[in-house]
Parts: C-alpha cells; sequence; structure tokens
C-alpha cells in the first residue's frame, strides 16, 4: 500500500483552480502518474492530497490552426500526440520525440504535461518543444499567464510554476511547423531508457534552433541561429547552452562528445535532404 | 471510495482505499492473481494489463482511476477452458519457464497482433521492449509470437528445443 492521502478528481477547470487555491502546497497534481507513483512508492515525497486532472476534458485536448499553431493539452498522453494527424504532418519531431519515451505501457499513460512538470534535465519532451520554439500555459483561480518553454525551467525538477497553478496547455507556434528536423537519444541500452543525452534540431525557412537534453540543470536551447547557420557555427551555439556533469550514466567528457558528434549529424541530414 | 469497472467482461463494484494501486486491487479484491508484481516501480512489465484497450502498467495506476474502465487481465485470455492461440505458442515454444513475466508478455504481445497481424522480429522485440524476462534471453518468447502470427517453420523451434 502506498501511504495514506486523500483523493479528489474535479471536472471543471474553476474547480480545479479553487481547489489548488486552497490546497496550495499540500495539492499535488496526478496526471498520468509514471512518474508520481513512482515517487510514492520510493517513499520520496508522500502527498496529502492528489488532485487528478484526467477527467476534466479541456486539459485533454488537441487543436490546431494556421494563426495559432498546435495547442497540446495537459492531459494528452505520449501514444495520442504519436498518433495525431496534425502532429503527423506539421509537427513529426514531437511524434518522434514522444515515441522514445519508456515502453509502450508508459506511452500509453504517461502525458506530455507530466513530463514537462516533471521537469527532469532528461525529459524526453523537453530538447523537442524547446526547438520548436514552444509555450507553457500557466494557469489558476488568479488567471493565466503564457511563459516561453526555455524560461520555464529553472532547475533539476524545478520548474516556474506556483504552488498554486496548474500547467494546462502546451502551444507550439505554428512558424515552427513543417519544420525540417532531427533528433538523436543517447541511451546505454536499446530499448527502455533514459537518455545520457538528447539532441533535437528543427529548421524553417526562418530559424534554426537545437535543444539539448541531460546535458545541463535543465533542457537547454540554443537561441534562434539563422536558418543557414554553418555547422561551426551551430556547434558553438550549442556548446554555449550545455553544462554537463560526470555522474553514474556518463562523463562529462563523453557527454560533451556525443553532442558535438549528433550536431554534426543531424546537421548533415537536415541539409541533405531534410527530414528523415 | 466505491469504484466500478469491468475485468474479463465481467462488471465488479467494490469499496476501495485511495492508496491501493490497480493492480493490489485486482489481485487482494478481485483475487486474480495471473497478473504479477515484480518492481512496482513501471520497469519490469509484469504487471502489464489492458485498459481501455490500452496496455499499461497496472502498478502505476490508483484503483480509484480505474472507475468506470474496462480493464483485460491474463485471467481473460483462456476461453471456456482452451488456450488462446498466444497462450498455445508460448507453451509449445518454451517461452515460459519461470513463469513469472509471462502474464504481462502474453498481453503485450496480444497488443501488437491486433495492430499487426504479421510482425517482424524486430517489431516483436520493440512491442515488448516494456516487458523483463530474466529467464528465457527472449529468443523462445519472440518465437512464440512469430508462431502465434503463423510466421514460424515448426523445425526452427523444434530444434532448439
Amino acid at each position: 500500500m502506498l501511504q495514506e492521502f486523500s483523493y479528489l478528481a474535479p471536472t471543471t477547470l474553476k474547480d480545479l483552480y479553487a481547489l489548488l487555491k486552497k490546497n496550495a502546497g499540500t495539492a499535488v497534481i496526478l496526471a498520468g502518474g509514471t512518474d508520481l507513483l513512482v515517487e510514492m512508492h520510493n517513499n520520496w515525497i508522500s502527498p496529502k492530497l492528489l488532485v487528478d486532472i484526467k477527467k476534466i476534458p479541456q486539459l485533454n485536448d488537441m487543436s490546431f490552426d494556421r494563426k495559432n499553431g498546435l495547442s497540446i493539452g495537459a492531459t494528452t498522453v505520449c501514444i495520442d500526440l504519436i498518433n495525431n494527424s496534425d502532429v503527423k504532418k506539421y509537427y513529426p519531431l514531437l511524434a518522434d520525440a514522444a515515441g522514445r519515451i519508456g515502453s509502450h505501457q508508459l506511452r500509453n499513460r504517461a502525458t506530455i504535461g507530466g513530463n514537462l512538470c516533471t521537469a527532469s534535465p532528461c525529459a524526453d519532451m523537453g530538447c523537442s518543444l524547446l526547438a520548436l520554439g514552444a509555450e507553457v500555459e500557466l494557469a489558476s483561480a488568479d488567471g493565466i499567464r503564457v511563459i516561453p518553454l526555455k524560461d520555464y525551467f529553472t532547475g533539476p525538477k524545478k520548474t516556474q510554476i506556483k504552488k498554486h497553478e496548474v500547467l494546462q496547455k502546451i502551444i507550439v507556434p505554428f512558424e515552427s511547423a513543417n519544420a525540417k528536423f532531427g533528433m538523436r537519444k543517447l541511451k546505454r541500452i536499446k530499448g527502455h531508457d533514459i537518455a545520457l543525452i538528447s539532441v533535437a534540431m528543427a529548421r524553417t525557412e526562418k530559424f534554426l534552433r537545437v535543444g539539448v537534453g541531460s546535458c545541463a540543470p535543465t533542457p537547454v536551447v540554443t537561441a534562434p541561429l539563422p536558418a543557414n547557420a554553418k555547422p561551426e557555427k551551430v556547434k558553438e551555439a550549442v556548446m554555449k547552452v550545455v553544462s554537463p556533469i560526470d555522474d553514474v550514466r556518463a562523463s562529462r567528457d563523453y557527454r560533451l562528445f556525443m553532442t558535438g558528434e549528433f550536431v554534426d549529424s543531424i546537421y548533415a541530414e537536415i541539409f541533405n535532404g531534410g527530414s528523415k | 471510495m466505491k469504484i466500478s469497472l469491468k475485468v474479463n467482461g465481467k462488471k465488479y463494484t467494490r469499496e476501495v482505499e485511495t492508496n491501493k494501486n490497480l493492480l493490489h486491487f485486482i489481485r487482494e479484491d478481485l483475487g486474480l492473481t495471473g497478473t504479477k508484481e515484480g518492481c512496482g516501480a513501471g520497469e519490469c512489465g509484469a504487471c502489464t494489463i489492458i485498459m481501455n484497450g490500452k496496455t499499461v502498467n497496472s502498478c502505476l495506476i490508483l484503483a480509484v482511476e480505474a472507475n468506470g474502465c474496462e480493464i483485460e487481465t491474463i485471467e481473460g485470455e483462456a476461453k471456456n477452458g482452451k488456450l488462446s492461440k498466444l497462450q498455445k505458442a508460448f507453451h509449445e515454444n518454451h517461452a515460459v519457464q519461470c513463469g513469472f513475466c509471462t502474464p504481462g508478455m502474453i498481453l503485450s504481445a496480444r497488443a501488437l497482433l491486433e495492430k499487426n497481424a504479421k510482425p517482424t522480429v524486430e517489431q516483436i522485440k520493440e512491442a515488448i521492449e516494456g516487458n523483463f524476462c530474466r529467464c528465457t534471453g527472449y529468443q523462445q518468447i519472440i518465437e512464440a509470437v512469430q508462431d502465434a502470427s503463423g510466421q514460424l517453420k515448426k523445425k526452427e523451434g523444434l530444434k532448439r528445443a
């Protein structure tokens, strides 16, 4: 048995905001549970109140239009992102990234919002969404604010979300639609494993951005570079934003070396004929 | 909290503690002990069940979250006392040693075959990457799935045995 806690599952956003406001500091949001229940199972955390947000229809919504781009509700699970026709057509990088998360069992349950709220430095969706210039919508009883994803992560497992707020959607701008892309995830084994490093590159007609995971305290991204930036310039920009450490999974040197290798190989792939 | 759900086609309504996971609910409250607990943390896949048509780790879901859901476990695999095609293939190809991973393996394999009737070896490997087996080295399991999808030449399997 897990530790004892109360469980509430509001069905409207209004009820959710009120609950979070009233219980700020004690309430923990439950989405897919694939990180949260592991933390509870291991007794790393013992929340007093779990607020299940999967019963709120708006949070499970995905939509696309040419003005606002792609909007991904926070409780959208990986497999639904992978199979979404707009994602496949306009943002295939996201389907590629989501397909690299965990196993089938986890992809069927883990949510995109949850991946960003756990905010692990190796968050699989982090580097791809950063490369596409995504924003997150944080909401509470006090109102809604939208911030760039690059400013959202503040440290390992730390974000800008306030105690009474909920991350309710992720917005990927239309200007990133149809970007040419490439992604690499370095793992110890071929199957279900977390990343030693991950690199995602997206190039539109106007810009090129590289997002990197497991190579700094948070997923990081380069500033937008010109679409025709030379490979040396791209690598230079990447090296400016990464700051890997030595840990049990890989050394700092190995991470830096493989990041450089991946930037080169993805660059060549993108410039020699587009997305794979 | 009171929950109602369907398991292997049968409807159950039970009072359940909020801090009980779905795996323990299925095993202890419903007495369906075919679903196993390995790591309890979503790594090993021994607790794999099918929930609303998708494979999930039942250790990472609260029982209360399954309210209103349709669940299939290994107990629903054999019909009228007869093994399913997959179960038969696992049996005949020596894909079961200690048997602990088998219920989860079979449900993951079933989810694969429902989407893809003739999977390649690579696709089979990919489909069971969330299910650990520490006995067989996976080879016999892969052969069993090939067999169940009519893709194994009988002699190949027997030579190994």
